[in-house]
């Protein structure tokens, strides 16, 4: 009985101490609060300092003293703005993450129910239009936003306005596309290294197809997936005045994606698979139908002999990949002992992907402080120099500081000097081809490739089969001329 | 305080016990509702508002938003049922389901013949109970990604087993391309789903044979009934209240599937328009951007609740018939 007694304290012990634990989540807003207040009190006399500090800029942080901005973000880079935009003013910065498939529902459902909160709202590209149109950004003219229109990489301002030519978003970073490619393989095979030269090779898609074919012979393989292509994918908007525009253009594109695919040109890696980084390292074994893996004596279920019948199997290497200006640090994490090695060129058309754009909720009560953090993460010459050294080598879209960095050179990149690289790509951007369209349409038209070059449809077939899609997915919304 | 303790929603509870006179008794009715308020609020507002707000949804022209949208009775449902990308998605959806539902009622059919066969006598029931279910508790994102690595097309494992069996038969193997190819996709998720399901539908039928009592086979044993007489006369007939909930159940999530050939297909795939499931369907139109109109996606959301309900109603009745 003592036992069972015993026990039964015990259980109601935990059960006192679970119901404790589970108050903990609701009652930070209400214990939290009073250790908030000092910090907040405390802040504005930092601020007095800090105010000289050329990041805190000429704004008297004290009448903020106490307010909090609430950040929904989609990138985890807003946390570290958020944490250093904390710091320097001490404004209290809440950041929370959203994965980005979700994030245009979240803030949807929150702002369309009339919530205060978030203060900072973002969007990719492909987001921003739809977001615009719903009214969820506020109006950045309003606090002189058109001051910095100069400073901001072109294309970066334009995304941020919606229809109207209003300011509403800016991005801290820019992201036009170009292609990462091994210096040691373009100098045996080529036999120069420079990146104008090797941009020569990638200049339109047929002579793309001849450089792949000259890679192949020499035993490399132009690229790991053909997707490394998708960011040059076509020089023309898919929709023009509702109607959809297939430009002979796209059609190049297709029937190079066919011929790489059927001619054995790439390495078959699906992109952000693992074979396709371990690509960025060196070899990768490649299975084919020509050359069969491994000898006679090849026991699979023994790793050591089946390692030892694979060790001299077909391996390839890969030339090229094909990223945006964020790939510069993808590329830096996977290269391993091939760092060094590589260059940046430019691709047959101007593409660029991604991008965080940061603005302020239309419904947000603290739009001022709000416009001052967007100018802190976007405008401030100091929060970018911090970025690039933070982010070890992310493009940002600051046209002083791209300026101040133009002659940085990246060892990884074998010296080349890439933020002027990007900041040229960023100017040959031209934003009005890109439309909501862009990435349902490309899907459409990739999924056509695949039928084609996997032998599933004819050419004709594929594209008719492509027009029925748009059709059925904008009814009502998209002319299709056939 | 201490004293509010005693009282329930307002009611003094030594009160209302000691005198059941009618009327505390109704008071202490009410209090009931108080107690299941909590729950009664958070379904009305999370299961029921949204429901009716989809069929008013799915009668309006709404896109991205709310905002703006004008009622545009049936057009909604006249675009749905002459969609033939909808009724597409719904032949894959019932053709992978199919697929999957034979494969794992049939192993776990199989399995339950096995441990429930007094003569075989396998030890270690709850064991193995327990191995077969473990594949229903990853996560369907853990094994996605897993079976994509495995049945990559040039690096996956799966085909390099394939080509060294090959190989060791002096026989040549053209790798298949198992997820990008259309008429192999949805088998390969028809056989993932059924290695997370099987599992669940041999727990669900051992506990069925369990409830059959051991009297009827003693007694068709003292009749002279061999093993397969014992098993069709007697374990299958009175298995069939739970074979039909384990159909029906599974049939309503099959129409419902999602997850798994969400995560293991690419929009760009040849494979693509073979595995899109009518809730794939529902979600381009619900939530992706560029595609987002949500009238229509309401609208094949109501479309496929009315399919899974009049299947339902036939199963139902086919079943009772046999009766």
């Amino acid at each position: 009985m003592k036992l069972k007694k015993l026990m039964a304290l015990a259980m109601a012990g935990v059960m006192t101490l679970s119901l404790a634990a589970c108050g903990d989540t609701a009652a930070p807003a209400a214990s939290d609060a009073p250790a908030a207040e000092p910090a907040a009190s405390e802040a504005p006399a930092a601020d007095g300092e800090e105010a000289a500090a050329p990041a805190a800029g000429e704004t008297d942080w004290s009448q903020y003293a106490g307010e909090k901005l609430v950040v929904w973000t989609l990138a985890n880079d807003l946390i570290d703005f958020g944490e250093r935009f904390q710091e320097q003013t001490g404004v209290e910065v809440e950041t929370v993450v959203i994965e980005p498939a979700n994030y245009p529902t979240k803030v949807q459902t929150a702002l369309l129910a009339g919530e205060t909160e978030p203060d900072i709202i973002v969007g990719e590209p492909q987001m921003l239009q739809d977001m615009y149109d719903a009214g969820f950004f506020a109006d950045l003219d309003q606090f002189g936003a058109q001051d910095y229109a100069d400073q901001i990489v072109d294309y970066i301002w334009q995304v941020g306005q919606s229809s109207d030519g209003v300011q509403r978003a800016i991005s801290y970073q820019i992201t036009p596309a170009g292609f990462y490619y091994r210096r040691d393989i373009a100098q045996e095979v080529f036999g120069t290294e420079d990146p104008d030269e090797i941009g020569k090779l990638f200049a339109d898609y047929p002579t793309i197809l001849e450089t792949a074919k000259t890679l192949k012979a020499a035993g490399y393989r132009i690229f790991a997936s053909d997707s490394e292509l998708s960011f040059f994918s076509g020089d023309s908007a898919w929709v023009i005045d509702g109607k959809l525009n297939v430009s002979e253009s796209r059609l190049a594109y297709m029937d190079l994606v066919v011929e790489l695919y059927q001619q054995d040109l790439t390495a078959y890696a699906a992109q952000w698979s693992t074979p396709w980084y371990q690509a960025m390292s060196g070899p990768v074994p490649i299975l084919t139908a020509e050359t069969q893996w491994g000898t006679d004596d090849m026991n699979i279920w023994d790793a050591e002999s089946f390692n030892a019948a694979t060790e001299g199997m077909e391996t390839t290497e890969v030339f090229a990949f094909g990223l945006p200006s964020w790939g510069v640090l993808t590329m830096r994490d996977n290269v391993g002992e091939t760092s060094g090695k590589w260059g940046v060129c430019a691709g047959p058309a101007y593409g660029f992907s991604g991008g965080t754009y940061i603005g302020v909720s239309s419904y947000s009560e603290k739009q001022e402080l709000g416009w001052e953090f967007v100018k802190f993460c976007t405008l401030n010459e100091d929060t970018a120099n911090w970025w690039i050294e933070y982010s070890e080598g992310d493009t940002v879209s600051l046209l002083p500081v791209l300026e101040a960095h133009k002659d940085d050179e990246n060892a990884v990149y074998g010296g080349q000097k890439l933020y002027a690289f990007w900041l040229e790509q960023a100017e040959g951007l031209d934003y009005s081809k890109v439309t909501k369209y862009d990435t349902a349409i490309g899907d459409a038209w990739g999924a056509a490739i695949s039928n084609i070059k996997t032998g599933a449809m004819s050419k004709e077939d594929a594209i008719d089969e492509f027009y029925d899609q748009i059709e059925a997915t904008y009814a009502g919304e998209i002319t299709v001329e056939r | 305080m201490g004293h509010s303790g005693h009282y329930i929603g307002g009611i003094d509870m030594a009160k209302a016990v000691s005198k059941p006179k009618k009327s505390n008794l109704t008071k202490y009715n009410r209090a009931g509702y108080f107690f299941c308020a909590p729950f009664v609020i958070v379904f009305l507002i999370f299961s029921v508002y949204p429901v009716f707000r989809t069929l008013y949804l799915s009668f309006t022209d709404a896109k991205v938003t709310t905002l703006n949208m004008h009622f545009n009775g049936v057009a909604n449902y006249v675009r749905v049922f002459t969609d033939k990308y909808f009724w597409k998605a719904l032949l894959n959806t019932v053709r992978i389901w199919g697929l999957n539902i034979v494969l794992q009622l049939g192993l776990a059919f199989l399995l339950t013949i096995v441990f429930s066969d007094l003569k075989y006598k396998i030890k270690g029931l709850p064991v193995f109970r327990a191995v077969y279910y473990l594949p229903n508790l990853i996560a369907a994102t853990s094994i996605a990604f897993l079976f994509r690595t495995l049945l990559d097309w040039r690096y996956g494992t799966f085909n390099q087993i394939i080509a060294g069996l090959y190989k060791l038969f002096g026989m040549q193997y053209n790798p298949i391309d198992w997820l990008n190819t259309a008429s192999t996709a949805g088998v390969a998720i028809s056989v993932i789903q059924t290695w997370m399901w099987f599992g669940n539908s041999f727990i669900m039928l051992m506990a069925g044979v369990q409830g059959i009592s051991k009297d009827y086979y003693e007694a068709a044993a003292i009749d002279g009934a061999g093993r397969w007489t014992l098993f069709g006369k007697i374990t299958l007939p009175l298995l069939k209240p739970i074979l039909l909930y384990v159909a029906i159940t599974s049939l309503i999530g099959g129409l419902q599937m999602f997850d798994l050939p969400y995560l293991m297909s690419e929009k760009t795939s040849a494979a693509y328009s073979s595995v899109q499931t009518v809730v794939m369907y529902l979600y381009k139109f619900g939530f992706e951007t560029g595609t987002t109109q949500l009238g229509y996606a309401s609208a094949i959301a109501y479309a496929l609740f009315l399919i899974i309900l009049v299947v339902s109603i036939v199963q139902l009745k086919l079943v009772n018939k046999e009766d």
